[in-house]
């Protein structure tokens, strides 16, 4: 009863299967590795790696990426891309620090400049994009370019460093909390933001009129517009919320590296768009959910840590992550056909 | 006597529980232009794709080209000189007239294309044809009457020996299928032989020499044209077992409930008709004839230029399948799988899909989803483990099912069924047809588009017979039969 209840539990959460097991998988790896050069060296610890300390570092690594995740798997569930994230991102940082440091605009304003000029790019490229129905990924890589272009005309390919202007995102919410050997621990407000983000898009999602339609939409536009959803506008609004996430992002991003530059964002939309699949997001649209992304980016976020910690070169980091992706999106399509055939069985013996 | 070019004798081909030729004989001879006359589903592409090579016969049959045995694949028809032009077009839309005659067939010498000759050749072609467009032209800027020619130039070109067309004329203005026909008769007088279909019974008067009456499947006869009329070939496309039929229970019919008033648009011209409570009102016509642009009209998925729709006596403005869906119109669409139904998603997601129009909440449970296909998986029998089970894993009657429950969950009033049994198996076919009498009960009106002419007959309360985006006739219960709708669907001469 209990095992058949839960083979049930992991075959309705099929998108997500994937990406759990191989995050425990990986945890478990990790932890073993760990634990046998302990061992090995006669100097046997707790596991730095899922310590409360190297947890929250995790955590505060990919918070930037991860609102930016949320705002990809809506728009890959409606079924498009949008390549120009990680440029945006750049942009944005850049405009915020300019305005800040060298216009004499306040914080403030600034950062609402900042992101109602993300929404509106964004917006700009989703009325395209759903209008006359072109390709998102083709829209999507002009923008790129053409917002690397701004964020270099704006900056003068110069970096910009902030006087610490952006610290109230850092702010520390345990201030005073500390590990057994005397080490603080931090949990700044971004991360908090990137939380509050996923739980958002994971109700509207999940719980609205307007989550179901994004599903539809992704799984088969023709069928949705005989339904009665208004196709274009669905798309258009994934990607204008998508503005609010890079927006977003940018800011916190910006604040947490303290200087304006091109490379805030460079290669970023790889990074989100390979946690999105991983997390079991169809690139086809119409699967996927916010809580699978987030798992997803908290992985890719594991992966480079743990590489880290056990001091192996960034080079094998590349090697591991893209293998990673292989196994995530090939074993996730094999479990989906294996399930498949697991109910046709059960229907034919009646 | 002249050898046929091309003997088919004793040609079956039977698929997974149809069988759609019958012991078929067929020739050909050079120079003759043989038109092939039979309703939908009487196997006319089944025969062409067996002549192209596309289908291979049932073992027992026999095929002679200039009277040596052979059996045929698409490349080795090819190399014989049979070209087909099939109903869509298949030229390259961004090359040029010459590009596309030689396309794949290049000529070259080592390995360097001779356009001068190419073009040469093509020019002569299109001379002899009097085609007034020249071999540097666009294609795809050419209108679709002289895209076809492009392609009858081809065989012209190659010197093939037979021409299959199949339904040439499809789409055709008055005058491009004067110009195609003479353009047919022209590429027959240098000795091609011509295999020719089409719906259009005036056409096949004017052009054939010979005529074969195909009908489910089996060969009716074959004469030459001289010998047959009118009337009388459309009785040898009719005529079927009583046994096809189905016999329903009927209602009186009750208030109109939508009324179009010379529609105009997406390919309709100037339909009016209406539409009453507790009756089904069927749409009959060849393929292509318009009805399922109607649909779509009605729905709000294209635009209308021209008239009027009243639904429940008042107007309605109709811009999208939202705004027909609040009016309560529901469209079960023909193709299930590609228009209807989101296959990767639960039968409850697609439960609830279409009326997310009309909900009020803000908030929706996924467990409300559940609970609610819950309830049509019980009414509807639908066979599934559960409302959280993907539509993909279903069986095509089942499918059909959850996009009945989508459309029933919306409240509807007026239900189109667009060819609603369109390959699914007898048994749910009747159990579609009982809910529909099940919707008349309900005081529901039912518009029914179908190409099967038994449910057709069976299943209207009255017939309208579409051809070329009008409706050629109106047909009430008591005279609702085979002849009176091909009359008017294929008929040429009577309107």
């Amino acid at each position: 009863m209990n095992g058949a209840g839960k083979k049930s539990l992991f075959s309705r959460r099929g998108d997500m299967f994937t990406v759990v097991v191989i995050s425990i998988a990986f945890v478990v790896l990790v932890v073993i590795v760990q634990l046998i050069s302990g061992i090995v060296s006669g100097n046997v610890e707790y596991p730095s790696f899922i310590s409360p300390l190297n947890i929250l570092n995790i955590l505060m690594q990919v918070a930037g990426t991860g609102i930016l995740v949320m705002g990809m798997t809506a728009i890959m569930i409606a079924g498009g891309i949008d390549l120009s994230v990680g440029m945006l991102v750049s942009m944005i940082g850049i405009f915020v620090a300019k305005s800040i440091k060298d216009w004499g605009i306040d914080v403030v304003p600034a950062i609402i400049l900042a992101i109602l000029i993300a929404v509106a790019v964004e917006a700009i490229m989703g009325f395209i994009i759903s209008r006359l129905n072109v390709e998102s990924f083709i829209i999507t890589l002009g923008g790129m370019i053409a917002f690397k272009g701004i964020a270099l005309l704006i900056c003068r390919s110069q970096e910009v460093t902030l006087n610490q202007n952006l610290e109230f995102f850092k702010t520390n919410l345990i201030e005073g909390a500390k590990t057994a050997d005397g080490l603080s621990l931090m949990l700044p407000i971004y991360v908090i933001v990137f939380f509050v983000i996923t739980a958002i898009f994971w109700f509207v999602l999940k719980y609205t009129k307007f989550g179901r339609r994004v599903y539809a939409v992704g799984s088969n536009p023709q069928a949705a517009y005989l339904s009665g959803i208004n196709v274009k506008r669905i798309r258009l609004l994934t990607y204008v919320f998508n503005g609010l996430c890079a927006g977003i992002a940018g800011v916190l991003i910006l604040a947490r590296v303290n200087v304006g530059t091109i490379s805030l964002g460079q290669n970023l939309e790889i990074d989100v768009i390979a946690a999105a699949v991983i997390g079991g997001v169809a690139m086809s649209g119409g699967k996927g959910s916010p809580m699978g992304s987030f798992i997803g980016v908290i992985l890719m976020g594991a992966i480079t840590n743990a590489m880290n910690i056990m001091r192996i070169q960034s080079e094998w980091q590349y090697f591991v992550k893209g293998l990673i992706i292989i196994i995530a999106v090939a074993g996730g399509a094999l479990s989906a056909q294996i399930s498949a055939r697991r109910q046709l069985k059960r229907i034919q013996e009646p | 006597m002249q050898q046929p070019i091309f003997w088919l004798r004793n040609i079956s081909k039977t698929f997974p529980g149809v069988r759609a030729l019958s012991h078929i004989d067929f020739d050909l001879y050079p120079g003759e232009i043989h038109c092939i006359c039979g309703e939908n589903g009487a196997g006319k592409s089944t025969l062409i794709k067996i002549i192209s090579g596309a289908y291979q016969p049932d073992a027992g049959g026999t095929i002679e080209f200039e009277g040596k045995a052979c059996s045929l694949t698409p490349h080795s028809a090819m190399e014989l000189g049979i070209q087909t032009i099939y109903q869509e077009h298949t030229v390259f839309p961004h090359l040029t007239v010459t590009e596309n005659i030689f396309a794949g067939l290049e000529m070259a010498r080592g390995g360097v294309i001779n356009r001068r000759e190419m073009r040469a050749k093509t020019e002569e072609v299109l001379a002899y044809l009097h085609c007034d467009f020249g071999p540097d032209d666009n294609v795809g800027q050419l209108p679709s009457g002289q895209k076809k020619m492009v392609e009858i130039a081809k065989a012209l070109v190659f010197q093939r020996k037979v021409v299959i067309l199949d339904e040439p004329t499809a789409s055709f203005s008055v005058s491009e299928i004067d110009m195609l026909l003479d353009v047919v008769k022209k590429v027959a007088s240098t000795g091609l032989a011509v295999v020719y279909i089409s719906h259009h019974l005036d056409e096949v008067f004017r052009i054939a020499d010979r005529v074969t009456v195909l009908r489910d499947g089996e060969k009716i006869i074959t004469c030459p044209i001289g010998e047959i009329d009118e009337p009388q070939l459309i009785r040898y496309m009719v005529g079927r077992d009583a046994s096809a039929f189905y016999s329903r229970e009927y209602f009186e019919p009750g208030e109109v409930v939508l009324e179009a008033r010379n529609l105009t648009g997406n390919g309709v011209k100037d339909v009016s008709f209406t539409v009453r409570r507790r009756e089904i009102v069927g749409f009959a016509g060849m393929v292509g004839s318009g009805r399922s642009e109607l649909m779509t009209l009605l729905m709000g998925g294209a635009h209308r230029e021209s008239g009027e729709l009243l639904i429940f006596g008042k107007p309605a403005h109709i811009k999208s399948p939202a705004d027909a869906i609040r009016h309560k119109m529901c469209y079960i669409t023909e193709d299930r799988q590609h228009t209807g139904l989101f296959l990767k998603h639960s039968i409850a997601r697609n439960t609830i899909v279409a009326n997310l129009v009309n909900t009020k909440e803000k908030v929706i449970s996924p467990r409300v989803d559940i609970r609610v296909a819950d309830d049509y998986i019980k009414k509807l029998g639908i066979k599934a483990r559960d409302a959280r089970m993907p539509v993909m894993n279903l069986s095509g009657g089942n499918q059909q099912k959850v996009v009945l429950a989508k459309w029933f969950h919306t409240d509807g009033e007026i239900f189109i069924f667009d060819e609603p049994t369109r390959g699914i198996d007898v048994g749910a076919k009747q159990e579609i047809y009982q809910v529909m009498m099940d919707l008349l009960r309900q005081n529901k009106a039912v518009i029914m588009v179908s190409s099967d002419m038994p449910e057709v007959i069976s299943m209207s309360d009255r017939v309208f017979v579409m051809k070329d985006g009008r409706v050629q006739g109106e047909i009430h219960r008591a005279d609702i039969s085979e002849e009176n709708i091909l009359q008017y669907s294929i008929g040429g001469s009577k309107v």
